[in-house]
């Protein structure tokens, strides 16, 4: 029935660490909602819920450290604290994410958490503030078996006597390990009513509860002995239990009963009034819920099943090519056999179910940006914090879609970028008034897809960059020789800060401006097949752009040949297609050009660049095709054999000890079995530029 | 792993449970241990809206029911599904120092309460005894109280 425990204990630790780190984020939210505005309650009860949560995951995983640390802090986060202390409690709660994340990391490395010092001193210091706590109401334990009724309350049991009720005199030991007393006492008092008429009970009400130990009452009940002692064993909660017939008193005096019922009949009105109020109370305070009951019906799916499932597809549509190739071969043999057309007609119907489960799958990859853009307020508002300046982030775009890896591969440049609009693109609050600029600077982060690809885009309306100043700087960190840096047009001077080792800022900050990041932008879209363009305008601010295939699972491409093999490009990247003779191909510093509408177009023959060997040996030609390949500011041309067509490809990646070449991004088959091999078309271009001089490749 | 009998109805059919928790990790983690007493989970739910729906689909012998939650919190969710079907057995999950809010879901009907972190061991002697409980036999004659023997 039970599974091993090791097994149960590896699900749900993967578990915790993915609602805890989602967590960390409603944490880091909440907190930056309580800096603009502090003694919120409605954002402190959210944080209070988001800690008590990850209290009581934390411990049930058996991270202790972690479960006492949440537990300190939400015993700080009450409405009276926050009222006295709102803006340190902000601060607070996002130190608090901050040692919460280093925790979670340590423990998922299974390593010991680090003392999180700063935050306890914190806490302490929240605590020292005029505690609003009310002390507890002490009441003097009383011996089991006391039974130390009032008149009134002995008179009662008389009656119930009377009425040939049995009477109970019950005494109840809390169990001594219980924390919660008084919620003990409670569930004792609705047990005891649930039995029968609790005619007396110690302590009378809950706020006595606090602190005792034993409960004693006097019930009337219907029920046995044995039944009754039965309901009074409460798991949890009573340690011990009493039970015994409660002698009979003396004869009631029915006057002074009735004046006595009639009291207890107003006082029952009267709580059920207050009954009755407390509910309009609380119903007050609930809120719709539809948000909830959609995230309710998500699933968490393992990536790997995903992939499983696209991988089928992708063989799937190599099928559906397989079968569109022996059509065509039945339709050459039997052109006017019936069956043609049904065939065909079943084909078109499958290819449309095809093409329709193809997207449907690409969805459930698909994640809106707003997952990436989340963890951004926090950001900027910490690097703008430890630069003294006051920056603005806008965000839009956040519903667009795209692929969960290709999302996850973007975080850390995305990162980068806008710490380093923040920390240098953003002018100082005095240099920005005096260009006649708000003091607060903006940044802004915007997404949307165009064509197959999505753009994410970084803003920022600060001082821009000085082509200049960066041509000055390349040639001083000798990235450049100077005749070279005077040859670059201003574009490509503005991506010289993608190169490694470049850094703008003059200074090295803690922030960013290690020189390191910026490269890491262009190494992460590359990998994607991706692009970065920038521009900027100096004193107007610069905008980047990053632009990368919505899913990296299937792309459109154009398929040629080149000595003999089969090639692909991403159609995305082709810009156009023209036919040229010998004669056009001109010579220039040891390379092939072609003068294309009055610009030069540095030509690249595949099997010079990867010294191909030629599996057939044909003519020399005369004619040749020549596809313009365009990456981001740059262009090629790939000189080809033939033009095969266009066709989507499911890329199989290559395991690196096939393929030696980073020229090849990786590998697909057609429908008829052929491999063919995509050009990995960035890995090209650096190629290109590593072997001439930057400016020769416009 | 420490191994329990079977927890079963009076008919002898398994337990039907509806769980609610806005912790998917601890909703899990109850499931794990419902399973271990043999029971069925009959739902779940992560909202307080979504637990009183669920209940009036389900009709669960047993609700396990987080306290903190968005929406519509615990103590709310047991005082309407309480109001509409008074025998429900609801039982409390939350962690120390939430006192107040455990003492309001008693008060509203809820039957019994555990703490976080929930212990198996704990959990198992709490539903037993919540199941033992025949909600016919509040203020009723003897000859129906002794039906917890079967």
């Amino acid at each position: 029935m039970s599974r091993p425990p090791d097994d149960r204990g590896g699900e749900l630790r993967a578990l915790f660490f993915e609602s805890a780190n989602e967590i960390l984020q409603s944490l880091n939210e909440a907190g930056l909602e309580l800096e603009a505005r502090p003694s919120d309650e409605e954002v402190i009860r959210r944080i209070r819920r988001a800690i008590h949560t990850l209290k009581g995951d934390s411990a049930a995983c058996g991270f202790h450290r972690l479960s006492e640390l949440a537990h300190e802090l939400e015993d700080v986060l009450t409405p009276q604290v926050a009222q006295a202390r709102g803006a340190d409690l902000a601060e607070l709660v996002l130190t608090a994410a901050d040692s919460f994340g280093a925790m979670l990391t340590c423990y998922q490395r299974r390593k010991e958490p680090p003392a999180v010092d700063a935050l306890h001193a914190m806490i302490r210091k929240l605590l020292e503030a005029p505690a609003s706590r009310k002390a507890a109401v002490s009441a003097e334990p009383q011996l089991p078996g006391q039974f130390a009724w009032t008149e009134y309350e002995q008179l009662m049991i008389s009656e119930a006597v009377h009425r040939g009720e049995i009477v109970y005199n019950v005494a109840l030991r809390i169990d001594p390990n219980s924390l919660m007393r008084a919620a003990a006492f409670q569930l004792i008092r609705n047990v005891l009513h649930g039995s029968g008429t609790v005619i007396a009970l110690r302590p009378e009400d809950n706020v006595a509860a606090a602190t005792v130990e034993i409960v004693e009452a006097a019930l009337a009940s219907f029920q046995s002995e044995e039944r009754l002692l039965q309901r009074c064993r409460i798991p949890s909660i009573v340690a011990d239990v009493r039970l015994e017939r409660a002698a009979n008193a003396e004869t009631p005096e029915h006057e002074l009963l009735g004046d006595l019922l009639e009291a207890q009949a107003a006082k029952l009105a009267a709580g059920v009034a207050d009954t009755h109020e407390s509910a309009l109370a609380s119903s007050s305070s609930s809120s719709g819920s539809a948000a909830t009951a959609v995230a309710e019906s998500t699933l968490r799916v393992d990536a790997a099943r995903v992939d499983a499932v696209m991988n089928l597809v992708g063989e799937l549509i190599i099928g559906k090519s397989m079968l569109n190739r022996t059509l065509t071969e039945f339709d050459q043999k039997h052109a006017r056999d019936p069956l043609r057309a049904k065939l065909a007609d079943a084909m078109a119907f499958q290819a449309r179910i095809l093409d329709e489960l193809h997207k449907c799958v690409l969805k459930i990859r698909m994640v809106p940006v707003e997952q990436l853009f989340r963890r951004f307020p926090r950001l900027v508002r910490d690097v703008a914090k430890q630069c003294g300046k006051d920056v603005a982030l806008e965000l839009s775009g956040q519903n667009t879609d795209l692929d969960k890896g290709i999302l996850d591969a973007l975080a850390e440049p995305l990162m980068h970028l806008v710490r380093n609009s923040v920390d240098h693109g953003i002018e100082p609050a005095e240099e920005r008034v005096s260009a006649g600029k708000p003091a607060r600077g903006t940044v802004y982060l915007n997404a949307y897809h165009q064509g197959t690809q999505v753009v994410i885009e970084v803003r920022d309306d600060g001082r821009g960059m000085d082509p200049a100043q960066l041509r000055a700087r390349a040639v001083e960190k000798g990235i450049l020789k100077l005749d070279e840096a005077k040859r670059l047009t201003d574009q490509e001077t503005l991506n010289l800060i993608f190169e490694s080792g470049f850094s703008t800022a003059s200074e090295v900050t803690e922030v960013s401006g290690r020189g390191i990041g910026m490269d890491v932008v262009r190494t992460v879209l590359d990998r994607l097949k991706g692009t970065v363009h920038i521009s900027s305008q100096l004193g107007r601010g610069t905008i980047i752009q990053l632009r990368a295939p919505l899913t990296l699972a299937s792309i459109q491409t154009l398929l040629f040949r080149v000595g003999g093999r089969l090639f692909a490009v991403p159609l995305s990247s082709v810009v156009e297609i023209t036919r040229i003779t010998d004669p056009e191909i001109h010579r220039v510093d040891q390379r092939e050009v072609l003068r294309l509408r009055e610009q030069i177009l540095t030509l690249v023959r595949l099997d010079h660049l990867s010294r191909l060997r030629s599996i057939d040996t044909q003519p020399v030609r005369k004619k040749h095709f020549v596809i313009v390949i365009g990456a981001a500011e740059k262009r090629f041309g790939l000189v080809v054999d033939s033009l095969v067509g266009e066709e989507e490809l499911v890329i199989k990646a290559l395991p690196g000890e096939i393929v030696s070449s980073d020229l090849v991004s990786g590998a697909s088959i057609l429908g008829d079995g052929t491999v063919v091999l995509i050009l990995n078309v960035p890995a090209v271009l650096s190629r290109l530029s590593r072997a001439t001089p930057l400016g020769a490749i416009a | 792993m420490k191994q329990f009998a079977a927890l079963l109805r009076k008919d002898n059919q398994p337990v039907r449970y509806l769980v609610v928790d806005d912790s998917v990790f601890a909703r899990k983690n109850l499931i794990k241990m419902i399973e271990m007493f043999g029971g069925e989970v009959a739902g779940e739910a992560g909202d307080g809206l979504t637990a009183i729906a669920e209940f009036n689909r389900i009709s669960p012998d047993i609700v396990l029911m987080d306290i903190t939650m968005p929406q519509m919190e615990g103590i709310e969710a047991v005082e309407r599904i309480v109001r509409q079907h008074a025998n429900a057995r609801i039982v409390m999950v939350s962690s120390v120092g939430y006192q107040e809010n455990i003492l309001a879901a008693l008060q509203k009907g809820a039957k019994h309460f555990v703490q976080k972190p929930v212990k198996p061991e704990v959990l198992y002697e709490i539903l037993r005894y919540v199941l033992s409980d025949d909600p016919n036999a509040v203020g009723a004659p003897v000859a129906l109280a002794g039906e917890h023997r079967s």
